[in-house]
């Protein structure tokens, strides 16, 4: 046992090693068909051309490559985070969105929006293993670390699936509310939040009991109630400060993520979505789908700092750091 | 693989087993004038013929998993009867436990069930009436999920007005629902101050004695120059032939060319297109899923949706949640849906589409509302007082 422990810290060191933290921001956009990469100064670097329709975007552990799902054409793109080639491509079925990896990297799990399933891909043979059936238009996947578990929204028929990714069935249904969209998972993992968009609400699902413990609404000055869409999320490492995007209120929230009690409300682009924040969590970034840029937010002030062109309906930021 | 899908069965019969059903009834007539195929010119179909049982069964099936999450089996029951037994058989459904009536009627026809249900504890939906006569009635056990006249007017008058169309001509056709849908786009270009610089009725004759109402270049004659020509014509025979054919080159909306409807197939945004590829697969013709579909599908969405998210059994709770704003009712048109109190008129974003694109969604941007944008379509609740 402990010999096989020994493989596995040595095993696991060089892929930590190769990491670059070249801090480099990475933004898909769905409708000009590629990502445009900036460097920690925010200075574009690339334009990487990507198949269609890129949305969702997930590093390896390593941080050595960046996985991007194209909806129009059925594949995960991968690329070489160093070089910005895309160096290798898996096939999924139609319409991929929003996927996540298993924490052994082996398997992929994709939310299928066109079949209602969620697939479950097997990366070393790069085909489907299993199917799982979820209500329809499936779209937020996370996978809980150190666990059997995973979540998947079904935006339709408004709930959570709970699924066992090994034995590949749907355990458990939560009811939240309308237009699911998005997860996050609290540091300490016992607590999973779901965005819903169209009933402008986060939910905060105590993950032990399966049962939702608060319901978050958001409100920011001169907007109504029904603009607030809320979609992407983001904590901070030690957990104690969220941000979530409102869509088409254009503003981003903050908030204290243990009283969840909301500290300011920052204006950034037209309808918000994606949210990321840099290393040292002294800047958030935002994505704005219909403005075609994102926004910097300080996070010392909470205030917008600049914001910076990107491609056709800018969807998703991730950060290499 | 099997063991998996054997599993997944039994925890779906497991979810089943001491379910609550939900029984809804879908009415229709056999001799629907609105949908008579023969009326069609040379056997072309002007109008969607669509049977609208496709969207209410797609309904149930998107929202299965909820409705078994939450130990519910929806019943659909239908008939579809001619004008005589059309009380009769709503009377049947609903003593054998339908609670929600979707309809697909003529706006007389539902009037009168209306009447003659109103001592029942049913609920009737309307999908496919637009009159706003109807909606002045305020029937207590009515909704409306189909747009109202003058929700489709305000929609191309706001188009009109962001392209700053300010002068519009108006044909009509000799029909009482042209009439309806004319006045209904006088009036809501009326408040925006669009000059309508005349108002003609079209004839689909060629008699020459009668050529200043049936040829085109006539009809849209005369001295006074317009932006555009709006054209109310239900049964679609005229307007087809008018573009590209009027005296001077200006667009054509309402009937034809520039339309404003609930739904269009080629809609791109808000999950549509899934929506859209859901119909053509449960459609056994595989045609596309028109401006009638998408409301009898959110008519069934809505009643399903009431059932799954009160949290309990009584039917006055349900429907109080339905007629609630807290009802929030996705239409995957990218804003949340619920009834008017004052009418029982669902609240919605309207298309302005072409044959084959949805140029913009109604309400657009810079049309507010002191209280929710999408009341900036149809009759306002401080402008509407019940017959």
């Amino acid at each position: 046992m402990r010999n096989l422990l020994l493989a596995i810290f040595f095993s696991l060191l060089p892929l930590s090693a190769s990491a670059l933290d070249t801090g480099r921001i990475f933004v898909s956009n769905e409708k000009s068909h590629d990502i445009y990469v900036f460097d920690a100064d925010y200075n574009l670097i690339k334009k990487i051309e990507t198949s269609r329709r890129p949305r969702d975007m997930k590093f390896n552990a390593a941080r050595t490559l960046l996985y991007v799902a194209c909806g129009d054409d059925d594949i995960i793109d991968v690329i070489d985070v160093e070089t910005l080639e895309i160096v290798d491509g898996i096939p999924t079925g139609p319409s991929p969105e929003v996927f996540d990896f298993s924490p052994d990297e082996s398997q992929i799990y994709v939310s299928n929006e066109e079949d209602s399933m969620l697939e479950i891909i097997d990366v070393e043979v790069r085909i489907t293993v299993h199917d799982v059936p979820t209500g329809a238009e499936p779209e937020g996947v996370i996978v809980v670390p150190d666990s059997d578990t995973l979540y998947v929204t079904s935006e339709v028929a408004d709930m959570v699936h709970v699924v066992d990714r090994v034995n590949g069935v749907v355990t458990n249904n939560i009811i939240v509310g309308t237009r699911p969209r998005r997860f996050i998972i609290t540091p300490d993992t016992n607590e999973l939040w779901v965005s819903a968009e169209l009933s402008s609400e986060i939910y905060v699902i105590d993950r032990t009991t399966e049962e939702i413990t608060e319901v978050l609404e958001f409100l920011p000055p001169g907007f109504r109630p029904e603009d607030v869409t809320p979609v992407g999320m983001a904590l901070t490492r030690d957990g104690k400060i969220g941000l979530i995007s409102l869509g088409r209120a254009n503003h981003v929230a903050v908030i204290d993520a243990l009283t969840k009690e909301i500290l300011a409300y920052v204006l950034v682009g037209n309808r918000a979505w994606s949210v990321a924040l840099t290393r040292d969590e002294k800047i958030a970034v935002v994505a704005n789908g219909l403005s075609d840029d994102i926004t910097l937010i300080d996070m010392e002030t909470y205030r917008p700092i600049r914001s910076i062109p990107v491609g056709r309906v800018p969807h998703t930021v991730v950060i290499d750091d | 693989m099997k063991r998996l899908i054997s599993i997944l069965i039994a925890l779906i019969l497991a979810g089943a087993a001491g379910a609550a059903e939900l029984r809804v009834g879908l009415l229709r007539l056999n001799d629907d004038p609105r949908f008579d195929d023969e009326f069609a010119y040379a056997r072309i179909a002007l109008r969607p013929l669509g049977d609208v049982r496709t969207a209410v069964r797609l309904g149930i099936s998107d929202m299965q998993v909820l409705t078994q999450a939450r130990g519910i089996t929806p019943v659909l029951t239908e008939a579809s009867v001619d004008q005589d037994g059309l009380i009769e058989a709503a009377k049947q459904m609903i003593s054998d436990g339908v609670t929600h009536l979707i309809v697909d009627l003529p706006a007389a026809n539902v009037d009168a069930l209306a009447n003659a249900l109103s001592d029942s504890q049913a609920t009737i939906l309307n999908t496919t009436a637009p009159d706003d006569w109807l909606r002045l009635k305020c029937h207590a056990n009515l909704l409306h999920t189909a747009a109202s006249d003058r929700m489709i007017a305000d929609a191309l008058v706001q188009h009109a007005v962001s392209h700053k169309w300010d002068s519009v001509l108006v044909l009509r056709g000799k029909t009482e629902r042209d009439a309806i849908r004319a006045d209904a786009f006088s009036q809501a270009a009326a408040r925006f101050r669009i000059r309508i610089v005349a108002d003609r009725e079209f004839d689909l004759s060629t008699n020459p004695s009668m050529r200043e109402q049936n040829n085109i270049a006539l009809i849209t004659g005369g001295r006074r120059d317009y932006d555009a020509v709006f054209i109310a014509d239900e049964i679609g025979e005229f307007s087809r032939y008018v573009p590209y054919q009027t005296a001077l080159p200006r667009p054509i909306i309402g009937a034809t060319g520039l339309v404003a409807l609930e739904w269009h197939w080629a809609f791109e945004r808000y999950g549509a297109p899934q929506v859209n590829s859901r119909f053509e697969t449960l459609a056994i013709d595989g045609r596309r899923m028109g401006w009638q579909d998408w409301s009898a599908w959110i008519a069934t969405r809505a009643v399903l949706t009431a059932f799954a998210k009160t949290r309990s059994n009584e039917l006055t709770d349900v429907n109080a949640l339905l007629r609630s704003p807290k009802l929030r009712l996705d239409g995957s048109k990218g804003a949340q849906l619920s009834f008017r109190p004052w009418n029982g008129q669902l609240r919605m974003p309207i298309l302005i589409s072409t044959h084959n694109a949805v140029l913009n969604v109604a309400p657009f941007e810079g049309f507010l509302h002191q209280t929710n944008t999408l009341d900036a379509l149809g009759f306002d609740e401080s402008e509407f007082a019940c017959d």
